[in-house]
């Protein structure tokens, strides 16, 4: 039916593009030292650049073959290094242009010398940020869940979010939003048959009963996916951890940040970005949690509790000094500061809090294994770690216990299934679950509307994929990435 | 009877119709050549713009035969007629007239999706569109702006290309078979569409599969009262129509051919081979209240008289029947329409409009609506109707922007805005456009906006009807509702419920609702479709941004430096779109190239616009005394 073709694929909405006449340069791999350095020409004007830099007899090397020379500068002819060069002539290469990578020495003096001898060749400019990506993208190398997997590889930092990148890069989420996307066009052409044509007996009969299921197990799935508990995304961005509790407790010990023994130092939220196991974390220290008269110090104490309301994972530090020294009395202690520093949340779950007693170098040792022994029996508590900060006692097991929570909230990368990893997605996908429920609420009562819904469903995965309505997100991906990809 | 009330129209036609000696004038306005649904609909449209109109046609008598089946409308196409309606058109006021038989189909699906069907009598279908051309052609009108000319167009005159705009041609009129008579004109339209005529046969009832006594059908008057229409029967086939067809393939032209038929209106043949051992449904309609004629619905079929015979009374009700008129296919060539300009005008010779089945297109709706898109266009205004605001937009942008591969009906699935471009609301959505273009006579409008003006106010009382929902409750007993005990809603929300009505609101609050009674059923819809016309309307506005990006036509997309793939640029010479926005919905276009048109379009819109600032920058040096003050302000 061409009519559906038409309202399926009336995708590909209007892009903001950029002149593809120049052939640009960049450096590719990141910058700072390193010893190795990939630079990266793409446009028609690649091959000339090759020729006058290279020492190549006129001719062209064999496509996508290393060949080591030195590369000269074209107008002085002075060697600036010598390395490695690759040809890869159009349509075979990353941006689907004739392309030229030279690998060469990473100090930042070549660097600099190549670079600057590339700008002066002719037709030459050095590349926008994200441009690369974006000629492949329009060179219909790339779809869009591959473009945000490459922006994301670009931005990794750490190894299970390369592993995540990797996989999406090679479209395994696409493939499996481009399933949903073709069974719900299915689905949708089954329910606009039977407004179009049942009333000529063309159809056959229980096409509907057929819809009921389809949309029922598509929500079902997207719904399911939806579940990771933002797994995908908090791999992507991190995942906030947040150390709160009294003040002085000793909270500030741990990321070495700058505190003085006077209670109430750490007045607004410090963070940092950590590698814990080879998952991004971002490291919220704050406030103390009191009510104090200083105004200043009421902002904190405000923005303390905020961010232990938006926190994947919230360290609880308490003085273990303070503790009663039995067992019962302390844990109901410490059930109560708890809840009242998780305020609104409902359960101080296991996974989303835990316990550091901090400053155990100053009890005596028998009250100490009794704590340790004793506050892992007393249920509804989080899992509790004894630690030191002044003498490291206990701190290595605290980080086992740390990283293995980690790890389990963000999923090993490379098992099970994809997960979601753009905030995006998950908007898509919510709209896309809403729409199909739009079919069912109104599937006696008016299947317009509830073709309707099918129809919004559709729309909404096509804004993941890249097939429909694209321009919005396109601005935003590109201006995510770094020059030279 | 019928004859009596009604003067002798065809001798009335006759006799004002002209020899071509005779004619007053050697110029029109416009000259439409063809007197089919898009024809009659073409030329009533220019004259009802003030436009000089001529109509000729081969045979005068045969305008607004129903050369098919005697009906009209359905799903889809019942949108189409209202839309032709809403925009004064004839097709829609004919159906009133000679509909023996009203039926709304798709009753259990939703308003949006309603098709209005009449059963016409032929004979007074024909009446009625020969009276409405006769009034438009008549001396008793100040000025007549519609002739009819009996005759055949030999010839048609267009100007050499304007060296200025190469391969641009302009039309220049007419000349007549056996004649060196030249006419003039600044716009012709040609509706010379191949009729694809039906099969006529008489039966008995099987089983009485009524539609009787359902709604009128495009207004609210219809001439046939309740008690006069007729039944339509349904029937079925059964598996000796199955040997019969199966037996005489060797003598069947239709299906040896490889000619590209509709999908959606298959012959017998064609239905029994695709689902053989199925019995099909064959409808038995009336032809007419004085016709003894039946018409089956399901049975078009292209074998020789003799197995058609035999093959129909193989269906037990129709043992004894005998056939007037044997059904036989039609093949015919058309233009590719993507040759069209959205005004339905040959993109290189300017005035040349076609319109009908000559654009690919099947059936009388289609045909009567594509002149709906260009009558304005006739007058020489650039004014369309976009596709988001009627179904005659989604056609013709179809058709121009996607060309046709099989015979083009209209589906409601073709409607991007479906929920939005409803039967019931047509009238909002075109007669005061078509009231500002002149071709909506000023007592539609008046009504339309009578209409309009009330529904505004009911839906502003319904609105400011609010209540808790225990109060809601409390008044309409029986109504099951969900939400929280002390939501407020109002009226409108109210109405939204499936088991709510606005009788049953009217009744609770009389003072303020009993004056809306008549538009009852119009504010249910509207109140169930509200939220999701407002979900649309961002949509529609994004979408227009787009349309309104329109690209060069005369642009050779070979050479274009623009970096698209040759696969596109084969695409973009052949379908030539208009704008941006139906570049996008062309099967094989790529982001990436959606992309660098958007640029290129940017890039000469900046040209443009640095050009004209430039012209702006001379004027001022060039200027008078004055325009030297200017020359102090900061550059």
């Amino acid at each position: 039916n061409i009519s559906l073709y038409r309202r399926l694929s009336s995708g590909g909405r209007v892009l903001a593009g950029l002149a593809d006449a120049d052939t640009i340069f960049a450096l590719s791999s990141g910058h700072g030292r390193c010893g190795v350095a990939v630079v990266r020409i793409s446009g028609s004007a690649a091959a000339t650049a090759l020729r006058c830099m290279v020492g190549l007899g006129n001719q062209l090397p064999p496509p996508r073959t290393a060949l080591l020379r030195s590369i000269t500068d074209p107008h002085s002819k002075e060697v600036l290094d010598r390395g490695l060069v690759l040809w890869f002539p159009a349509p075979h290469s990353f941006t689907g242009e004739d392309s030229v990578e030279f690998h060469i020495h990473g100090g930042p003096a070549v660097i600099t010398a190549v670079l600057q001898a590339l700008g002066s060749v002719p037709g030459m400019r050095p590349a926008d940020a994200g441009e690369f990506t974006r000629r492949a993208f329009h060179a219909g190398k790339l779809d869009l869940t591959e473009v945000e997997g490459l922006g994301d590889l670009i931005h990794a930092e750490t190894e299970a979010q390369r592993r995540q990148a990797l996989r999406q890069m090679s479209g395994e989420l696409g493939r499996l939003y481009q399933d949903w996307s073709h069974r719900l066009k299915r689905t949708l052409a089954h329910v606009e048959a039977f407004i179009d044509f049942s009333e000529d007996e063309l159809i056959e009969e229980g096409v509907l009963d057929q819809v009921d299921i389809s949309v029922c197990d598509l929500q079902a799935e997207i719904k399911q996916h939806l579940k990771d508990e933002r797994r995908g995304e908090r791999l992507r961005s991190g995942i906030h951890v947040v150390i709160a509790g009294a003040t002085n407790a000793g909270k500030s010990q741990r990321p070495a940040a700058i505190v003085s023994p006077i209670a109430g130092t750490t007045r607004d939220v410090v963070e940092s970005a950590l590698d814990i196991g080879g998952f991004p974390v971002l490291l919220s220290d704050t406030a103390g949690l009191r009510d104090s008269p200083d105004l200043v110090e009421q902002e904190g104490v405000r923005r303390a509790r905020e961010r232990v309301q938006q926190a994947d994972l919230t360290l609880l530090v308490v003085d273990s000094t303070i503790l009663p020294s039995g067992e019962q009395e302390a844990a109901a202690l410490l059930l109560e500061h708890l809840r009242s520093v998780l305020s609104s949340q409902d359960q101080p779950g296991a996974g989303r809090c835990l316990l550091v007693l901090n400053k155990v170098d100053l009890l005596p040792e028998a009250h100490r294994e009794k704590l340790n022994l004793g506050l892992r029996r007393v249920s509804g508590l989080p899992p509790v770690c004894l630690i030191s900060c002044q003498t490291n006692e206990g701190l290595k097991d605290f980080l086992t216990v740390l990283q293995s929570n980690i790890k389990t909230m963000c999923g090993d990368p490379l098992s099970g299934a994809p997960t979601l990893t753009q905030a995006r997605h998950r908007a898509h996908l919510q709209q896309c679950v809403a729409a199909l429920a739009q079919y069912r609420r109104y599937r006696d009562s008016d299947l317009a509307l509830a073709a309707e819904g099918v129809r919004l469903a559709l729309t909404s995965l096509g804004r993941i994929t890249g097939r429909v309505g694209a321009e919005e997100i396109l601005d935003i991906i590109f201006k995510d990435f770094c020059i030279g990809k | 009877m019928l004859m009596k009330k009604l003067p002798p129209v065809q001798s009335v036609l006759f006799l004002v119709s002209r020899r071509a000696s005779q004619l007053s004038r050697q110029r029109y306005d416009v000259i439409v050549v063809g007197g089919g649904h898009a024809g009659t609909e073409a030329a009533a449209a220019a004259a009802r713009i003030g436009a000089e109109t001529l109509l000729v046609t081969q045979k005068i008598q045969t305008i607004g035969a129903l050369s098919c089946n005697p009906s009209l409308g359905g799903v889809g196409k019942g949108h189409l007629v209202r839309e032709v309606d809403a925009l004064d058109g004839l097709c829609g006021r004919a159906g009133d007239w000679a509909g023996i038989n009203f039926s709304v189909l798709n009753r259990s699906k939703g308003p949006a999706v309603w098709g209005p069907r009449a059963q016409l009598d032929r004979q007074r279908y024909r009446e009625f569109i020969q009276i409405q051309l006769f009034y438009l052609q008549a001396e008793l009108l100040s000025t007549p702006r519609l002739t009819l000319l009996e005759g055949s167009v030999e010839e048609l005159l267009v100007s050499d290309p304007n060296p200025a705009e190469p391969g641009r041609h302009r039309v220049t009129g007419i000349r007549l078979a056996n004649s060196s008579q030249l006419i003039s004109a600044s716009s012709v339209v040609l509706t010379t569409g191949t009729f694809l005529s039906g099969s006529l046969f008489v039966g008995r009832t099987a089983s009485p599969g009524g539609r009787m006594g359902d709604a009128p059908f495009m207004n609210t008057h219809t001439r046939c009262k309740p008690e006069e229409q007729l039944p339509c029967y349904l029937t079925y086939t059964t598996p000796g129509v199955e040997r019969v067809v199966r037996e005489s393939l060797h003598l069947n032209c239709h299906i040896q051919q490889d000619a590209k038929g509709p999908r959606y209106c298959p012959s017998i043949e064609s239905r029994v081979l695709r689902f053989p051992g199925r019995s099909h449904q064959v409808w038995l309609e009336p032809e007419g209240l004085t016709s003894d004629l039946l018409y089956p619905q399901g049975l078009s079929m292209t074998m020789p008289p003799d197995v058609q015979l035999r093959l129909i009374r193989e269906i037990p009700p129709l043992h004894r029947v005998e056939i007037h008129t044997p059904g036989y296919g039609v093949q015919y060539d058309y233009v590719c329409p993507t040759q069209l300009s959205p005004a339905l005008q040959v993109k290189n010779t300017q005035g040349l409009f076609l319109a009908g089945q000559i654009n690919g297109t099947t059936g009388y709706e289609e045909a009567a609506a594509q002149d709906h898109q260009q009558g304005p266009l006739l007058d020489g205004s650039q004014t369309t109707t976009p596709n988001e605001e009627s179904y005659i937009g989604v056609l013709v942008d179809d058709l121009v922007s996607r060309g046709v591969t099989e015979p083009y009906r209209m589906f409601t699935s073709r409607a991007e805005f479906r929920t939005s471009l409803r039967p019931d609301n047509a009238d909002l959505r075109l007669t005061m456009k078509g009231f500002e273009l002149g071709c909506v006579s000023a007592v539609r409008h008046h009504e339309a906006v009578r209409v309009n003006c009330s529904l505004q106010n009911a839906i502003a009382a319904l609105q400011a009807l609010t209540m808790s929902s225990t109060s809601w409750r409390k008044k309409l007993l029986g109504i099951s509702m969900s939400e929280n005990k002390n939501q407020t809603l109002s009226g409108m929300d109210l109405l939204q419920y499936k088991d709510v009505s606005f009788e049953m609101l009217a009744s609770v609050f009389p003072e303020c609702l009993s004056p809306y009674m008549e538009f009852s059923q119009r504010l249910k819809i509207e109140a169930v479709y509200k939220p999701h016309y407002d979900q649309n309307k961002s949509e529609i506005k994004r979408i227009q941004r787009e349309e309104n990006m329109s690209l060069p036509q005369d642009v050779d997309y070979f050479t274009l430096p623009v970096s698209l793939s040759q696969e596109v640029r084969e695409i973009l010479d052949r379908f030539r779109p208009t704008t941006l926005g139906a570049a996008t919905r062309l099967e094989g276009m790529t982001p990436a190239a959606i992309a660098n048109l958007f640029k290129y379009v940017n890039l000469i819109r900046r040209q443009e616009s640095t050009m004209s600032g430039k012209q702006m920058d001379h004027e001022e040096e060039g200027g008078e005394e004055p325009c030297k003050r200017n020359a102090s302000l900061p550059q």
